[in-house]
């Protein structure tokens, strides 16, 4: 029995003792082994048991804490009085980004450029700058630039040269030309420093032979040459855009691309003063492209470009002849052919309601309006368009004391023909490229490059390799705006001066040092070269011409301090319109398709074509990124049987390109517009092949002439190009979805006179949205922002500057596809209408800091709060990335870092030195996985209250100015205190026209949009 | 199978022949005796095989990150979380059998109890692996549980997200311990009945010297009545909460309170969908027919056609609500919803959930292995897309037509759907190796005669 | 040491009425330490045996109690006492949303703490050394048999009145269960060399494994803390530039906004003639003056520029402000010798800014004046 029992006892029996001490050995089965003995069990095993666990959690302990390297701390060993480590401080300097020459101050942290604002002290862009100015920090930075001089392909050799070899076998041959008198052609852009112009003066003294060849991708030259027809000069007298009460622009994009947009969306908006409704002007548009004005007027009409000339014809007959209304001193031209208005509007099937409307106020208004023709329009527009405007007396609303000024005159096409001609003759010995890049922008008809080949000694003074630095046989490299010295002149009265912000980065030599080297005989380079220079010239030539009663030196620093300085010289006076100049003007006859040329709104002629931040600023009008692209109307789409992203092929004569198609609103029939600046092929690892490069198609004509080309072959070409927008296109006439801006109150608009008759239309009906519970107080300071759309016209001037502040990523192409751009302010535009005559809204959306802000509610780690201040202030190292608040943000404002962009865009590009110098300090840089949004510039609240508080004095509203409010040259954006009663934005968000997006959802947000008020006869919408 | 004439007046036999006890046992324990059979082997490497795909998606994604998902702005919540809330769903139909018909003494949940708690506790662990991946930083789980981390901040009890985090862990808690619970006595016989010392070893720790002693009875059915009360609110509990993730957001389309009630019955629905199909296999693969009836497969049916039509009930009025609350943007998310780029999504998900399962009511169908395997599986379906629906629809067109966007999965989003499959799966058919599928002493306890009877 | 010791004789019975009637009978007979075996709860055999009711309902409540007032307490702690913070704009304390997480944290307390009590505190497990186990006796009753045991400290025990009594009940395999005699003797040396090399082995491993993930692994790709920054902040040196200094010197020659150089480099008297005090003696302007003349001057020129320093001897002695020439100085002169310094005084342009260089100039003048008031001053 026992025994029986004793079989099922079993494992001691099993086990000796070793095995016994093995399986006690094996820690955790210790329990278990000692054969369920519950004694041992219930003491021993747990007392070993206890023991190792509290032991190996000390040892644990032990190990946790973190040994790791925190960095060193490098002082300077001499501190300079104008920099405290950790704040920022300022100088004034001029922008080079484009033919404006805007003053700008560049914000430097130790000594290190990392932001640019507009120089409030400049009289043309009052402290505004545009979204180019605001990216070109990027460009300083741009790891693709030139470390030092190096040898190009065409001089059979390769790799790094030192400039002292360079400047050698320059000077060798340039001697050898002047001894063989062969020419040294010089190719540069528009000069406009007095200094610069000088110092290639010298050059051509010293070397003879030398010819100078300007020429600007982008120019004005029909709107000159017909100033020079009308009124014998070819200086520009500037328009007092704010006295208009009627503009009527015409091809023109006056508020976009052309001319000095930022003084001009200035003026212009000061008529779209909401607090001044009285003075509102009108804005009337008739262009073939949907261009940025033309989304902005209060009336516009398609028509094709060609026709402009026709159509000018015929306002004129319908004022001058039947209206028998002329304000003109001379006597009516009679050689103008007569054109009825009538007829004119049946021909082209525009409204003539909009043109009855558009005669009338230009003659009510006559002497207080403008009619403005685009670069891109013929000299025989521009002309008669003068001719109109003295028929109306608009001649009152030009300044002719402030003229722009030119110090070299573009080279005509005739000029460069020769020049090539010669150059593949090798009657040119050298050809120096100054700081241009014609093998890009030159027409490609010209075969510039190919006689490139023919010279013997080319040189490319760049920033970075680019298509003609590939084709020359030295390439130096020259230094950034920010690194370089200089002064500019661009309009009569007006000089702003260039200081360098940070010494040069790499072995790069200013080029109008280069040049000077060059003069002076080798080995005669220093860096301060070009500083003195400039210095001298001003002491000797300029300053004392100013007879100013301060001593040079005094005069000069506080020059450079104020950025700028105006001198009172009578340019010259009256305007005396040649009748002589309207002879012949006749309009050309129509048929098919003409394709016009337009500016690129962020690349510029190309130079900008490696700088990801401007690359993927949204195009204000179609919203696409990254790309250029073919616009045309709906009816043209169908008739050539293509569809979006499909691509077509234009043949000229001179070049043949295809493009990929869009379509888009408000484009009139058989019109392609193309944008020119994209599609460079040598730009660097963001900028080559972006786009598709449209200088194809220029005629040698276009290059200083109209960019309106007729003739083409138009046909549907292989293959399509995927054409990537920050914005879905829903269709306007899908009945699904069409108005829902409007419907839902997202977009709010009404007629001037509306708001006239009834103030308060906007609140009729009551709205009164309760809350379940107590609000939170805020004392203090209260942050809050508004944005009058009346005055926005969508330039992404803010989204440019936010960029800069916050230290947002681009995420290239593909990923904006997927929708994953990191922009903090979305541009929205939004159509409604019909698809041939479109109304477009814009609305810069971002993050409304709402009292209940959703976003906060669900954050399981509270890693979004609001701040004692109103703001809804993200925590981003408390961020874990479960993107609900996004999810719950009704207006979609929050923006996740889906990768480490830095990383993830062109192989890690952004993650090169030196980009780490340009990120804002006092801005984290947002690592992968975490969710971000806009702040209102917190680190400036921050700044400003750490100011206030040293000055012993609270913080108030108008101590802080947010980046995007900074860089908005409409002034748009208001930003301050709302608990102030007398605050700016306390007015705005009491305004009639203030309202909140989505107020349904009563997530009481702080920005406040003013409803924009159109302009038109009517009271009500159309 | 056997498809005898039922007589609904009387009960149903829980265990149809007349097994002794020792019988009994021998069947539900048989597979856990024998080596594994060969079909076995090729269903396990294929689940593996399918964990391992998942496995590498989910690698690469904590390298690289999210943006190799389909989730973009405005659609920040894709796969993930749909598959979250249609496993925690899954789960559902594991502590309703178990718990609730064991409240409503229904005594024929004896013979797919022990499974369908199995069930719940993979599927729970399958929805528990998204809430975390679906994070940006995955390394960062801790931040979601309740101690002053970063900042010396603690969590933000009014976010769902923590709410689920409460809810999940529970109920996975919970569960697993009234499994183990159930266990207990099983484990005891099992290891009083091996000859193996190593199982007698593991048996003796997880069986902690249970003796079968009345004395102890008494206290265990109390304790095992008692979890069963408190299973019950639970399960009800996780669901709802699950849904207040949508339910209490702004965005029109989530923020209705339809969702609890409606939540629960979709997770029901799919459950015994789920459970329908896996028993199919098992009863056949073990023999256990006799014990897995095919009353009990009817009983399961009966119970979809419930739910189903509750959920087709859910999206009627979710319409009927959406027109009668004269909001716009109500009213649009479900225009948008049946005519939108996601229509396909909707329709086919009418189909599985609405459609197919009314077929129920035919008894044929009802009792024919095949077809209700079928409708099952569709089911499963339909319930995933109504996730996916809500999910997505909502979030790509909300408010501002500005921010709308487009949802399109990536390879990377369907490795890891697959991979939780492999992970439920691979976890089932070890189980089904290691434990009894069946209980044993509850089986015991339900054959005839097996209760005194003059008492 | 090898005499048996008797835990119980055992009986097993076939069918469940035989046990409950058995039960019964034990009960009757006055039995008080004997158990019932069965493979499953057999209905009625609590009453048969005369059990009172399981309390674990108790415990569950109590727990449950516990969960839900301990959840809201701790939730309201954090919200209220620990850690406020504005939420989507919702009082700190928003009880409706505790709800959902009062009730989880009631159920799990209550469903697991109830259960480990069963188990702990009513079951005594783990429990694997009871002298049942591993006996043909347990074998059979946790198969298909119903086993009654009637333990030998019972007092109305005894062995040969026990067996027959099980036999008049009609149990087959009559057996008696025996302690098990090397389990009563076995005992366990506690210190043990193996076991401590393991418990350091252990630690070791443990200590190891901690260091190098949190100090190592979590820095490494992909995790991310942003610690480090693609940015250079103040002071940090930097490999782009040769001298490896992040912080850039500003180019010569050029003038930043707000600093246009001085214009008096060595020319104190034109300073003192062309300068004036662009700040008004304000409260504010003196506090501040005030303020940075206690920082800058006062370590040599004495808190009330008497010339009186804490540094006294370690330097030539600098000179009192309080000195005619001093105070006959105008504005200028003083801010000069600020700004370029004076003897051995160094320049102190960069540590004081221009305005508050002037609001010093303010400030000594306040104290010369104090140092010799005269009796106007009183009215």
């Amino acid at each position: 029995m026992s025994s029986e029992s004793r079989y099922w006892k079993s494992l001691r029996g099993l086990y000796d003792k070793d095995s016994v001490n093995e399986a006690k050995a094996d820690e955790f089965m210790a329990g278990v082994t000692d054969d369920f003995d519950l004694s041992d069990l219930s003491t021993m095993s747990r007392k070993q048991f206890l023991a190792l666990l509290t032991a190996s959690a000390a040892f644990a302990a032990a190990g946790c804490n973190s040994y790791r390297d925190r960095g060193e701390i490098v002082p300077y060993n001499k501190e300079p009085e104008e920099i405290t480590p950790g704040v920022s401080n300022s100088y004034a300097s001029t922008c080079s980004g484009c033919g404006q020459a805007c003053g700008i101050l560049v914000k430097t942290r130790e000594g290190r450029p990392i932001k640019v604002d507009g120089n409030p002290d400049h009289p043309v862009n009052l402290g505004k700058i545009c979204a180019k100015g605001q990216g070109n920090i990027l460009n300083l930075y741009d790891p693709y630039r030139l470390r030092g001089p190096i040898y190009g392909s065409a001089s059979g050799k390769s790799g790094a040269l030192t400039w002292k070899q360079a400047d050698e076998t320059v000077i060798q041959q340039l001697e050898e030309c002047t001894g063989t008198s062969k020419e040294i052609a010089i190719l540069t852009h528009s000069i406009q420093s007095p200094t610069a112009a000088k110092a290639l003066n010298a050059f051509r003294a010293k070397y003879p032979t030398t010819r100078l060849y300007v020429y600007d991708l982008f120019n004005d030259a029909t709107r000159r040459r017909a100033w020079e027809v009308c009124y014998g000069a070819s200086d520009l007298p500037t328009i007092a855009w704010e006295r208009a009460r009627v503009v009527l622009a015409l091809e023109s994009d006056f508020l976009g691309t052309e001319g000095m947009t930022i003084e001009q969306i200035r003026k212009f908006t000061d008529g779209r003063d909401i607090m001044k409704s009285k003075e509102f002007n009108r804005l009337y548009a008739v262009e073939g492209s949907m261009s940025l004005t033309g989304a902005n007027a209060d009336y516009r009409l398609r028509l094709r470009p060609d026709a402009q000339l026709e159509f000018v014809l015929a306002l004129i007959n319908e004022i001058a002849v039947v209206r028998k209304k002329s304000m003109t001193r001379g006597a009516l031209s009679n050689q103008l052919p007569p054109v009825s208005l009538t007829s004119f509007a049946e021909k082209y099937s525009l409204s003539l309601e909009i043109l009855q409307h558009l005669v009338a106020d230009l003659i009510e208004h006559a002497g207080e309006s403008i009619v403005h023709a685009g670069d891109v329009p013929p000299v025989e527009v521009h002309v008669a368009v003068n001719y109109l405007n003295e028929i109306l007396g608009n001649t009152r609303l030009y300044d002719t004391a402030a003229r722009s000024v030119l110090f070299s005159s573009l080279a005509p096409a005739s000029e460069i023909e020769s020049l090539v001609g010669r150059m593949k003759s090798g009657q040119v010995g050298m050809v120096v490229h100054f700081g241009t890049n014609p093998v890009y922008h030159l027409p490609k008809a010209f075969g510039y490059e190919q006689a490139l080949k023919s010279v013997p000694v080319t040189v490319s003074l760049t920033e970075s390799e680019d298509e003609t630095s590939r084709s020359c046989s030295y390439v130096l490299p020259i230094h950034h705006a920010f690194e370089s010295w200089g002064d500019f002149k661009v309009r009569t009265g007006v000089y702003s001066f260039q200081q360098p912000v940070i010494a040069p980065l790499y072995d790069t030599r200013q080029k109008e040092a280069v040049l000077l080297t060059w003069m002076s005989g080798k080995g005669s380079f220093k860096e301060t070269q070009y500083h003195e220079y400039l210095m001298n010239n001003w002491e000797k030539d300029v300053f004392p011409k100013l007879n100013r009663k301060v001593d040079f030196k005094t005069f000069w620093y506080a020059a450079l301090h104020d950025g700028v300085i105006s001198a009172d010289e009578k340019a010259g006076g009256e305007l005396t319109f040649r009748p002589e100049a309207l002879a012949n003007l006749r309009p050309p006859g129509l048929d098919g398709f003409v394709v016009s040329l337009h500016q690129s709104h962020y690349v510029g002629d190309g130079a900008f074509a490696n700088n990801g931040w401007l690359q993927e600023l949204p195009h204000p009008v179609s919203k696409i990124v990254w790309d250029n692209y073919a616009a045309i109307s709906q009816k043209s789409a169908h008739d050539l049987g293509v569809q979006n992203n499909d691509k077509i092929e234009i043949a000229f004569p001179h070049g043949t390109g295809s493009f990929p198609v869009f379509i888009q609103p408000g484009q009139a029939d058989q019109v392609i517009s193309i944008e020119l600046g994209y599609g460079r092929s040598v730009a660097g690892p963001i900028g080559s092949g972006v786009g598709t490069d449209a200088q194809v198609l220029l005629s040698l004509s276009a290059l200083v002439g109209s960019r309106i080309l007729s003739g083409a072959r138009i046909v549907k070409a292989e293959g399509h190009h995927e054409l990537v927008s920050t914005q879905e296109h829903h269709s306007l006439d899908d009945t699904f979805v069409k108005d829902f801006h409007l419907k839902r109150e997202i977009i709010r608009e009404g007629t001037l006179r509306q708001y006239e008759n009834d103030p308060h239309f906007l609140h009729h009906e009551k709205r009164e949205s309760f809350s379940i519970h107590t609000e939170v107080e805020y004392k203090g300071v209260k942050w809050a922002m508004a944005i009058d759309l009346n005055k926005c016209i969508g330039c992404n001037a803010c989204v440019a500057g936010c960029n800069v502040e916050n230290n947002i990523p681009a995420v290239g192409k593909e990923q904006v596809g997927r929708g994953r751009e990191m922009q903090w302010i979305r541009l929205d535009r939004y159509y409604s209408g019909t698809a041939d005559h479109p109304t477009l809204s814009h609305q810069p959306m971002l993050c409304q800091h709402c009292d209940h802000a959703p976003c906060e509610s669900v954050c399981p780690v509270v890693a979004t709060t609001h701040s004692p201040d109103g703001l809804n202030q993200m925590t981003y190292n408390r961020c874990v990335g479960t993107k609900y608040c996004s999810n719950n943000c009704p207006y979609k404002v929050r923006r996740f870092n889906f990768f480490d962009w830095r990383g993830h865009l062109a192989d890690g590009y952004y993650e090169q030195q030196p980009i780490s110098l340009m990120h804002n300090p006092e801005v984290t840089v947002r690592s992968r996985g975490v969710m971000e949004k806009c702040t209102f510039c917190v680190q400036r609240i921050m700044e400003a209250r750490q100011h206030a508080t040293e000055q012993g004095r609270p913080l108030k509203g108008s101590d802080v100015k947010t980046a995007c409010q900074e860089a908005c040259p409409a002034t748009a954006i208001v930003f301050g205190d709302m608990n102030d009663p007398n605050s700016d934005i306390s007015r705005y968000r009491a305004h009639d026209l203030g309202y909140s997006v989505l107020e349904e959802t009563n997530a009481l947000p702080n920005v406040t949009y003013l409803a924009k008020l159109r302009n038109i006869h009517s009271e009500k919408l159309a | 199978m056997s498809t005898a004439a039922l007589d609904y007046t009387r009960e149903l036999p829980v265990v149809e022949g007349r097994p002794t006890a020792s019988e009994l046992e021998a069947t539900i324990v048989a597979p856990l005796d024998q080596f594994p059979s060969r079909t076995w082997w090729i269903a396990f490497s294929v689940t593996v095989s399918f964990l391992t795909i998942g496995a590498i998606c989910v690698g690469l994604t904590i390298y690289k990150g999210l943006g190799l998902w389909g989730v973009n702005q405005p659609v920040s919540w894709g796969f993930d979380i749909v598959n979250f809330v249609f496993w925690i769903g899954i789960g559902h139909a594991g502590t309703l059998i178990s718990a609730i018909l064991f409240l409503l003494r229904q005594r024929w949940r004896t013979g797919i109890a022990r499974f369908a708690e199995a069930m719940t506790i993979f599927a729970v662990m399958c929805a528990g692996v998204f809430p975390l991946l679906h994070t940006g930083r995955p390394w960062l789980p801790l931040y979601l549980t309740p101690y002053p981390n970063q900042h010396s901040v603690w969590i933000n009890f009014t976010s769902p997200l923590i709410w689920d985090v409460f809810a999940v862990t529970t109920y996975f808690t919970v569960s697993l311990v009234f499994w183990y619970l159930g266990l207990i006595p099983d484990l005891a016989s099992l290891r009083d009945r091996t000859t193996s010392k190593i199982k007698k070893l593991i048996y003796s720790i997880f069986s902690l010297g249970w003796r079968h002693s009345n004395r102890h009875w008494q206290h265990y059915e109390r304790a095992y009545l008692i979890l069963a009360g408190f299973a019950t609110p639970l399960v009800l509990s996780v669901h709802t909460i699950v849904s207040f993730d949508f339910a209490v957001s702004v965005i029109p389309g989530w923020h209705t309170t339809i969702f609890p009630p409606y939540f629960v019955a979709g997770a029901v629905f799919s459950g015994f969908a789920m459970v329908q199909n896996v028993l199919i296999f098992v009863r056949q693969a073990f023999k256990l027919k006799h014990i897995i009836t095919l009353d009990h497969l009817e009983k399961m049916n009966k119970v979809m056609i419930v739910t189903g039509s509750m959920v087709g009930y859910a999206y009627a009025m979710e319409f009927f609500i959406a027109w009668y609350s004269g909001n716009q943007f109500e009213q649009f998310v479900f225009l948008n919803r049946a005519l939108g780029p996601y229509a396909w999504a909707y329709w086919i998900m009418v189909a599985c959930n609405v459609v197919f399962p009314q077929l129920f009511w035919i008894k044929k169908i009802r009792r024919s292995i095949p077809i209700m395997f079928v409708i099952g599986i569709t089911v499963n379906i339909g319930m995933w897309l109504e996730r996916f629906v809500i999910v997505v629809t909502s979030l790509s067109r909300d408010f501002l037509p500005s921010s709308w966007g487009h949802y399109v999965p990536t390879m990377y989003d369907a490795g890891i759907l697959l991979g939780s499959f492999g992970l439920f799966f691979t976890l089932i058919l070890i189980f089904v190796r290691v434990l009894p599928v069946v209980s044993i002493a509850e089986a015991k306890a339900a054959v005839e005669g097996a209760q005194p009877k003059h008492h | 040491m090898n005499e048996q010791h008797l835990f119980s004789i055992t009986a097993l019975f076939d069918i469940p009425d035989e046990i409950i009637h058995a039960a019964e009978e034990a009960d009757k007979a006055g039995y008080t330490r004997f158990d019932v075996n069965t493979p499953y709860p057999v209905h009625g055999m609590d009453r048969a045996m005369r059990l009172k009711p399981s309390r674990l309902g108790v415990f569950a409540l109590v727990f449950g109690l516990l969960g839900a007032f301990g959840g809201v307490a701790f939730m309201t702690w954090v919200t209220l006492v620990d850690y406020p913070l504005v939420i989507g704009g919702k009082p700190f304390w928003s009880w409706p949303a505790f709800v959902p997480i009062a009730f989880e944290v009631t159920v799990i307390l209550a469903s697991v703490l109830t259960v480990i009590t069963m188990i702990v505190l009513y079951l005594k497990f783990p429990n694997n050394a009871h002298p049942l186990h591993d006996t043909l006796y347990m074998k059979r009753v946790s198969s298909d048999k119903f086993g009654i045991t009637i333990q030998a400290d019972d007092p109305k025990f005894d062995e040969r009145e026990v067996r027959a009594f099980l036999g008049k009940m009609g149990g087959k395999d009559i057996a008696p269960i025996y302690f098990d005699v090397e389990e009563l003797n076995h005992r366990q040396k506690l210190f043990n060399p193996k076991f401590f090399s393991v418990l350091a082995a252990t630690a070791f491993v443990v200590s190891a494994t901690t260091y190098v993930v949190f100090n190592k692994v979590l820095y490494m790709e992909p995790f991310s803390w942003m610690s480090t920054q693609e940015k250079l902040k103040a002071q940090r040196p930097s490999e782009l530039f040769k001298d490896g200094i992040g912080m850039r010197p500003p180019v010569e020659g050029t003038v930043a906004r707000g600093f246009l150089p001085y214009a008096f480099k060595g020319k104190p008297d034109e300073a003192g003639k062309d300068l004036v005090n662009p700040l008004l003696p304000t409260k504010e302007v003196l506090e501040r003056g005030k303020s940075q003349y206690l920082t800058y001057c006062s370590p040599c020129h004495g808190n009330f520029a008497r010339g009186d320093s804490r540094l006294q001897g370690q330097f030539p002695n600098p000179p009192t402000l309080h000195s005619d020439k001093v105070r006959n100085w105008p504005d200028g002169n003083i801010y000069h010798v600020l700004t370029e310094g004076q003897n051995i005084m160094p320049s102190y342009t960069s540590q004081i800014s221009r305005e508050d260089r002037w609001a010093i100039v303010h400030y000594i003048r306040v104290l010369q004046r104090a140092h010799n008031a005269k009796e106007s001053d009183l009215k």
